[in-house]
């Protein structure tokens, strides 16, 4: 839990995620790079989801549960339905994946996460309805579980999807 | 507490490990899983050696500049991603930070990395210290996240020379050289910049090794650290040429 955590504002750090039905929280994860934020909102039962997801695949993982989205996303998608979401009906945003170096390894990693995520809900009858993925711009991205808004801010802009 | 957060705490390596990842370099074959083995014996001759490559980067730093600039006693430990961003003033703060990934016998990644007021205030100490005091160009109040030219390159060589250190340093050590990419500067979210990083460090392991020190000069800290993240699969060949192996 950071500093300016409060109940009404819960931080996904990397490898983490955070959940809420009430209607007063923000769902926030700060600085992603290649990382790659899945947001998740229902918009009858009002409840959002939002999972900082790493790498395209490996093992489940206690510490980090959405640390790779192959064996991630399922827990992360149920525990939405544990929230009383309707996977159907919600809506799904995804940001990050942007390539912050042009020297050293690694560097592919976001590409990778962006089409794995795609792939991956694919794979389970769901889709992306916006995205802001790729470029070289590290983001914050924050929902409101009130109305689903998905603000993503970069050093220049803030910006709705 | 109505809060519903599925985030755990972050777990210190109790679970059962995989293999490290091998690299395909062929000193390290069958070092797989070392990350798990490394005894406390090897974790202190490797701090050891870490730490007294960080104080000679950031006396070369000090004779960059021609100031004297103090290095903090140097802190090496094994931590987890969020770790790793909490050291670099957590995923928000906006840094700027100089890039260069370590190739050859050893692999992994540095960052010279500073809050934005004292990448100016450091950027000024060293071109005072190149170009002489009378010869700056007035500064200018500015973006603070504006930097012009001159600084850059400052600021860039002072990462080169930092990163070059401690890499020789190590490199005594080693049989093969240890070689530095060309340095890249991003002004960034600490979080975006080192996410990357910890990606190619985190796959197969829950923690890294983190190596840091900051500075200070004229009594003022330089709110600046400089971070090495080896490979999990280099610290072996590392402990390998410290003797350090089975101790």
């Amino acid at each position: 839990m950071t500093l300016t955590e409060s109940p009404s504002l819960l931080v996904a750090g990397i490898g983490e995620m955070v959940l809420s039905s009430r209607s007063d929280s923000r769902l926030i994860a700060y600085g992603l790079g290649s990382c790659i934020a899945l947001a998740a909102w229902d918009p009858r039962a009002k409840v959002g989801g939002l999972a900082h997801f790493m790498l395209p695949n490996g093992p489940a993982n206690n510490a980090s549960p959405v640390k790779f989205i192959d064996t991630g996303l399922d827990t992360f998608l149920k525990a939405m339905e544990a929230n009383g979401a309707v996977l159907s009906r919600s809506t799904f945003k995804a940001a990050g994946a942007a390539a912050m170096l042009t020297v050293g390894g690694g560097l592919a990693i976001g590409k990778r996460n962006a089409e794995s995520m795609e792939t991956a809900l694919a794979e389970r009858g769901l889709k992306l309805a916006a995205t802001a993925l790729g470029g070289s711009a590290g983001r914050t991205v924050q929902l409101e579980v009130a109305d689903g808004r998905f603000l993503i801010k970069s050093l220049s802009s803030v910006t709705e999807i | 507490m109505p809060r519903q957060d599925y985030s755990g705490p972050a777990d210190h390596g109790n679970r059962p490990q995989g293999p490290s990842h091998v690299s395909g370099n062929h000193h390290f074959k069958g070092c797989a899983a070392m990350t798990l083995t490394l005894s406390e014996a090897g974790q202190n001759a490797v701090a050891g050696t870490f730490g007294r490559a960080l104080k000679r980067a950031g006396e070369a730093l000090g004779s960059m500049s021609g100031q004297v600039i103090e290095v903090q006693t140097p802190m090496v430990k094994r931590c987890s991603a969020s770790e790793v961003m909490a050291m670099a003033g957590g995923p928000e703060a906006v840094i700027l930070a100089v890039y260069v990934g370590i190739t050859g016998s050893l692999q992994g990644h540095a960052l010279l990395i500073f809050s934005p007021a004292d990448a100016h205030r450091l950027a000024r100490i060293l071109l005072a210290g190149l170009l002489g005091p009378g010869e700056l160009p007035i500064e200018e109040a500015t973006d603070v996240l504006a930097y012009d030219e001159l600084e850059l390159s400052a600021l860039q060589e002072a990462g080169n020379v930092t990163i070059s250190t401690f890499l020789n340093e190590l490199g005594m050590h080693l049989h093969e050289p240890v070689m530095p990419t060309p340095p890249q500067i991003v002004i960034e979210m600490a979080g975006a910049v080192l996410d990357a990083v910890l990606l190619d460090l985190v796959s197969e392991a829950d923690q890294v090794l983190a190596a840091k020190t900051t500075f200070s000069e004229g009594g003022r800290a330089i709110d600046g650290s400089l971070f090495v993240l080896p490979r999990p699969e280099s610290l072996q060949v590392l402990l390998e040429a410290l003797g350090a192996i089975g101790i």
